[in-house]
This record gives C-alpha cells, structure tokens and sequence, in this order.
C-alpha cells in the first residue's frame, strides 16, 4: 500500500541524517517512539517529538533505554508501528529487548547513530564498533536485520525500509548510523505518499480459536498478528513457546521455534540483502565498506586509480543478513578486499570468513573519533594489488 | 494510532461470568500459594467492571506471579524481568481505551524494576499494578527480596539480612501514585473490595497484596492474619470512618498535633473518646497522612493498616497526551503539504 499523506514531507530538503530517520519513520506509518537522550542520536526523537503530534503520534521519553526499548514493543503489541533511537551506551542497555522482540516476532525498528566505544567512549565522535553486537548482543541464537546508510538519503530510504522489512518478516530491525551521517547535513528528495511502498501489519483473517499468533501462514514462515483489543485471546512471552504462544519448555518446541525463526532470515536473505557495486569488470582488488567509511573510501579508490590500481566497489547496505553469496563469488575474482571500518575489526572477519582463502582479505582499521585519512585506504589498495 | 478499535459499547457487552476469564490452563503454582486466591479474587471482580474481555490486558514481568496472564483468558503479555510497566506504558500510550492490568511481585517491581516502577507511578498513566508481596524470591526458591525483613535468614543472607526493607506503598504514595492500597490474600472478602475500586480509578494504580509463599517464607503474614491477633493487628482504613481496631473496636489512630505524630489510643482510657480518632480519608490531595499511615506497617505497638491509603483524581497521561495531539492537530491542520497544493485552482501540465 501506499504512504499514507499526513506526515509525508514530499519535497527536496537540506536535512541531517538523523532528522532525516525521523521523516523515514513518519512516512512509513510510524505513530509511537519511546526514547531516553543520548549523543548524537537525540535529534531524531526531538523530530519525532515536534512532528509527531501533528499527525496524530505520540513520543514519550522514558526513564532510561531499558524502559524505552520495551515500551514501543508495548505499543506493537497494540497496533502502533513504533520506533526507538539511540547510541553505544543505550544500544547495550536495549540488548535485552532486541532478544525479547526477537523471540516473541515483534515489528519494531530500533536506530543506532554509533559512537565511539567502549562504554561512555567518544559521545561525540563517530565509530562503527557496534556492528557485531547489533548481530549477537542480545544473548541466545536469534537473527535480525541491520541496514546501513550513508547519507542523508539514504537514512530516509532505509528507515522507511526497515519498517517495511519489520513488517515483512515480523523481526526487529537495526538502523546501524554512524555519527557523521547522523550530523552530516545534504540534500534530501521526499516523494510523494503515492510513490512510497509501506507494508502493512499482516492482521489474520482467521477466527478467533482458529487463529495461532505463531503459526508460520500458509506459503511462509512468517506468523499473522492481530491486536489487543480485536477479540483474540493470546499470550506472548519471553519463554519458548508453542504455536499458540504457551509455554513450551522442551527440546522440540525450541528446535522448531528457533529454526522458523532462522529460517524466515536466512531463506529469504536474497530478498532482505541489497549491495552497491562499482567498477567491479576487471578489478583486481575490492573495497568493502559501509555507512560513513564507504564515502571516505571513494577517495581512497581515486587516489590509487590515479596511480594505476584496478579497484572497484561493493558498498554494504544491509549488514545482517550479511551478502556472503556475492562476497563468496568475487574471491573467486579478485587478488584482494581491502576493508576500511571505524573499528579494531568487525565485518572485515565476515569478509575473510568467506574469502576463505581464496583471495586476501586486508583490512583497514580505526580506532575511531574520526573518519579515515583516504590515503591509509589508498594505500592499502595499492598493496591489495601489487 | 489507532484508538477506535475493540471498543465496545458498554450496552453491546456479554454478560460475562467468572469462567469467561479462565484460560483453562491449570496454575502451576505450589499448592497452597496465595497467587490462587488473587487469580479467583481477580476472575471474580471482572465480569462486574463493564469493560470488554478482549479490552483488558494482563502484563507481567518475571517471577512466580508473573505467570498470572498464562491462566487469563485475556490479551496476555509475559514481559521481562521488572520491565512490566514499560511495556504496559507504550501500550497505553498507543490504546488508551485498553484496561491495562500488570501483574508483578515484590522483587519484579522493587528490585531490578524499581526504576520503571516509579516513573510509570508518577505520570499517572491510566495502568493498574497488583504487587503480590511474598517477601521472598519464589522461583528461583528462596533468596532475600527488597521487602524481605531485617535480619531476615534467607539462601543468600545466611547470617541474616542488614539491609531495611521498602515499604511498598510509602514508596508508591512518595512516587506520585493516584491510587495506592494493601490487601491481604486471605482475605478474600476485603481483597475483592479493593479490587473493584482500584478497576473504577483512573490513573496509577498501586495495590499491594501480602501474599503467603508456603514453600520458601512460609508464615510471613501469620503477624496478621492468625485469628488470635487480627483484630489488634490488622488497622482496616475505611472511608469516611474513624480509623479503630482491636477487639470490639477499643483502640484507634490518633493525630497528636502536639508531636506531629500518629499514636494508638484505647477508647475510655486516659480521656479517649471516638471523635479524637482520626476519619479516614484516602482523598485529600496531600498525601502526608497516607505517608504516615503506611508507615505504621510492621511498628512495633501499631497495627498494620490494610484498605486504600490513597484514591485522588488526577488528568492521566494519556488524558493530557491526547490533548496535546489534538490542539496539534487543529492548530497544523490534517492536511498534507500535496493536497494543499493541488488543491483549488491548480492543473497539471501533460
């Protein structure tokens, strides 16, 4: 279906990445956001919190993001499409209900505008330390999505997306900024409702007694939802359960509910994964990067082009489900992938765990607080290709 | 946001009986857990409130009472450890028309939740929390809890407890709460009155229930609830009433202006007479006396006040909330920018 038009700012705007996520959120239908503040993710719910009332939606901000990160779970639960925000320290606190929202196959979109970490870390500065734990930090075997922009654009088009992908495969899902796209300031294009694709919450049509919140629907592994307040009797809980939502606490219950839940990642992972490629004919080394450190890296490549290098380009855009069929096929091609990221070595691992020797894998790392100089990448090509 | 859904007119309801609120799924609580006697206290008041079965929500944190919305036959959410307000306030905020019920216990709410406990009390969210205060971890059997007695010998305090207590609803009237109340598991009668105002109240609703856990702290009210010493120590606040107690009703709470403090006085003794003693009343803005009230509990040479300390009307949160988005609305209109511009004289250029 389309956008609905209250809230939709179409037009060209000069925003910033954060404020940009808020419009995302608006235009896909979002009317709840929970948050608590936290540099330099506070903008977007201060968006939020002005806009919102405007069309009808409601920001509250909690006592802390352990509170924040299960209230809109509450307001999922209820019907709203909900959304929370916020950086390194927070994200670790929300662990907990990414879990929650993970087992019970709850919608919801959580931002990350990362900082610098460990703990406190830079409040100000930029970093992508948080990629793997965006992954795993909840604790237990769960799979969610993570999408990661790197403009200002692209904060509007995958906040929007994540919405939808929430929908699609009721999971939680992760927008991974970084705090140079968060605060970067560019030309943002809105369109209209008409020309947005917002999916909707899958409502069964079943009756209820014939109706099992977690019952795969026919044709796919995602369950149908219904609400609080439309006559079904359900129970959702944090424990294993079965079809019906109950308690299950046996090996069997918790292999099959486990696996769907898997299974609703990983076979539609084709769907879910989109990628940028550029200059890939012929190249002999690969730059993999993401967000903030793929626009940097542009330069990097310039640079060793200038001095000879056959390099191309393979931009992430979704993180988890991680393109491991397209990185598998390039290995196969070139000599080398060079991978720049603001952290001690995150998806440069993912990269090398399925070069598997092929190629070399040679990563660029930063500590973080700022972006990379381009040179320390140009170079890494140029080493990438002799 | 929707807030049309579900609402049924209150003419349209079924009659409901106790049974419509049973799950049919057999408690799997220790026999003898007073749990059993709120869950039938609970199943028996809501068919009389007048709300719709699929309106109602039950949410619950972790722990032995946590799993009371496994055994409604309602909307039942079993959240995380301490996280039940939290979730019960987006839920709120999202569905105004749902009656929101949170199930909790004294470690749930006053332990690794007692943050969110006393937000969700201060900003009068429309949400009614039933705290069944064992004194005591049940479910993982037997470890010292934030209501647990001093010196109180437990698993993890073996040589006994050095930390004080909270005192429930102190700490509730102190957190802003509209509505705060003590009921007592045996007593069924009582609970079942306290039950139905805390249903009517609007706003944060705060109702403690001592409750006996057979297994790991067994005998924890039996200061109370022993026949032998009940009427001396049970003090039942009734509104509009003079606060006595004891055996044919002889003593009662006094308000010594002179020291600022409540004191015990026995009837025909020392010039005692009733009108001395002080009325209740649970809806005066100031909740001092409430404050003072619930601190009797657990004082030596005073009874332990059960009933409805506080009930005052406040705006909610959702009430003020939706104001705000209202005036919003009217003030920026609910039209979108592309309607306002091809609207009236405009034409498109094929």
């Amino acid at each position: 279906m389309n956008a609905d038009p209250i809230g939709v700012l179409t037009g060209s705007h000069y925003l910033d990445g954060d404020h940009s996520c808020s419009e995302g959120a608006i235009a896909a239908g979002c009317r709840f956001s929970a948050g608590y503040p936290i540099t330099p993710s506070t903008e977007v719910v201060e968006r939020l919190a002005s806009r919102f009332p405007r069309v009808g939606g409601r920001f509250q901000q909690f006592e802390d993001e352990l509170a924040a990160s299960i209230a809109v779970l509450g307001a999922v639960w209820g019907g709203a499409k909900a959304v929370t925000v916020t950086s390194g320290p927070g994200f670790s606190l929300m662990m907990e209900h990414i879990g929650l929202a993970a087992i019970t196959e709850c919608p919801v979109v959580y931002i990350n505008v990362q900082r610098g970490g460990p703990s406190t870390g830079l409040p100000t500065q930029p970093a992508q330390g948080d990629m793997m734990q965006a992954r795993f930090g909840s604790h237990g075997d769960y799979r969610l999505i993570a999408l990661c922009p790197n403009s200002p654009q692209e904060c509007f088009d995958l906040t929007l997306r994540a919405f939808n992908l929430a929908e699609e495969y009721r999971v939680p899902v992760v927008v991974m900024l970084d705090e140079v796209v968060g605060h970067m300031t560019e030309k943002v294009v809105i369109p209209p409702a008409d020309q947005i694709e917002v999916t909707p919450r899958r409502y069964t049509s079943k009756k209820p007694g014939d109706f099992k919140l977690f019952e795969a629907a026919e044709g796919s592994l995602v369950p149908e939802m219904v609400k609080a307040g439309d006559g079904y009797r359900v129970h959702v809980t944090g424990l294993t359960h079965d079809e019906r939502g109950y308690p299950a606490m046996n090996v069997v219950a918790q292999d099959k509910m486990v696996k769907r839940q898997f299974a609703k990642i990983v076979e539609n992972a084709d769907k879910i994964i989109t990628f940028e490629e550029k200059n890939l004919l012929g190249a002999e080394a690969v730059v993999v990067s993401f967000g903030i450190t793929s626009r940097i890296a542009e330069k990097g490549m310039q640079l060793a082009r200038e001095k000879g290098a056959k390099v191309g380009s393979f931009r992430l855009i979704t993180a988890w489900p991680f393109p491991e069929k397209q990185i598998i096929e390039l290995s196969k091609k070139v000599k080398a992938f060079v991978v720049p990221e603001l952290n001690m070595g995150q998806m440069s691992l993912e990269v090398e765990r399925l070069a598997a020797g092929r190629c070399r894998t040679i990563p660029v790392l930063h500590a973080g607080g700022t972006v990379h100089n381009p040179e320390v990448i140009a170079e890494a090509i140029l080493e990438a290709v002799r | 946001m929707s807030t049309t859904n579900g609402t049924t007119a209150a003419a349209a309801l079924p009659t409901y009986t106790k049974k419509d609120f049973e799950s049919g799924v057999d408690p799997r609580w220790c026999p003898g857990c007073g749990d059993f006697s709120i869950i039938n206290q609970v199943q028996k008041l809501l068919p009389s409130i007048g709300v719709a079965r699929e309106n109602i929500v039950f949410i619950s944190g972790i722990g032995c009472s946590s799993r009371f919305p496994y055994y409604m036959n309602n909307y039942g959410m079993h959240t995380l450890h301490g996280r039940a307000p939290s979730f019960a306030s987006g839920l709120k905020l999202s569905r105004p028309e749902l009656q929101l019920w949170v199930v909790t216990g004294d470690g749930d709410a006053l332990a690794i939740g007692g943050n969110h406990f006393i937000h969700t009390m201060r900003r009068n969210l429309d949400i009614k929390m039933l705290m069944f205060n064992n004194r005591i971890y049940g479910l993982t059997k037997g470890q010292v809890s934030p209501t647990s007695e001093l010196g109180k010998k437990t698993k993890t305090t073996p040589y006994g407890s050095a930390d004080y207590p909270f005192n429930p609803p102190a700490l509730a009237l102190g957190a802003g709460a509209t509505f705060v109340a003590r009921s007592v598991d045996l007593e069924g009668a009582h609970m079942g009155v306290v039950l139905k105002s805390a249903a009517e109240h609007r706003g944060s609703t705060f109702v403690e229930i001592y409750q006996n856990c057979p297994v790991f702290n067994d005998g924890a009210y039996t200061f109370l609830t022993e026949k032998a010493v009940k009427a001396e120590a049970q003090l039942r606040m009734e509104e509009g009433k003079p606060l006595l107690f004891g055996k044919d009703n002889r003593k009662g709470i006094r308000f010594n202006s002179q020291s600022a403090e409540l004191e015990v006085v026995t009837l025909g003794e020392k010039g005692a007479v009733e009108k001395d003693v002080l009325v209740h009343n649970p809806r005066r803005d100031d909740p001092t006396i409430a404050f003072m009230l619930a601190n009797l509990s657990n004082r030596p040479g005073f009874p332990t006040p059960i009933g409805i300390f506080r009930a005052v009307k406040l705006p909610t949160c959702d009430d003020l909330n939706w104001k705000v988005i209202n005036s919003a609305k009217a003030k920026h209109g609910d039209v979108s920018l592309r309607k306002f511009l091809s609207s009236a004289d405009t034409w498109t250029v094929e």
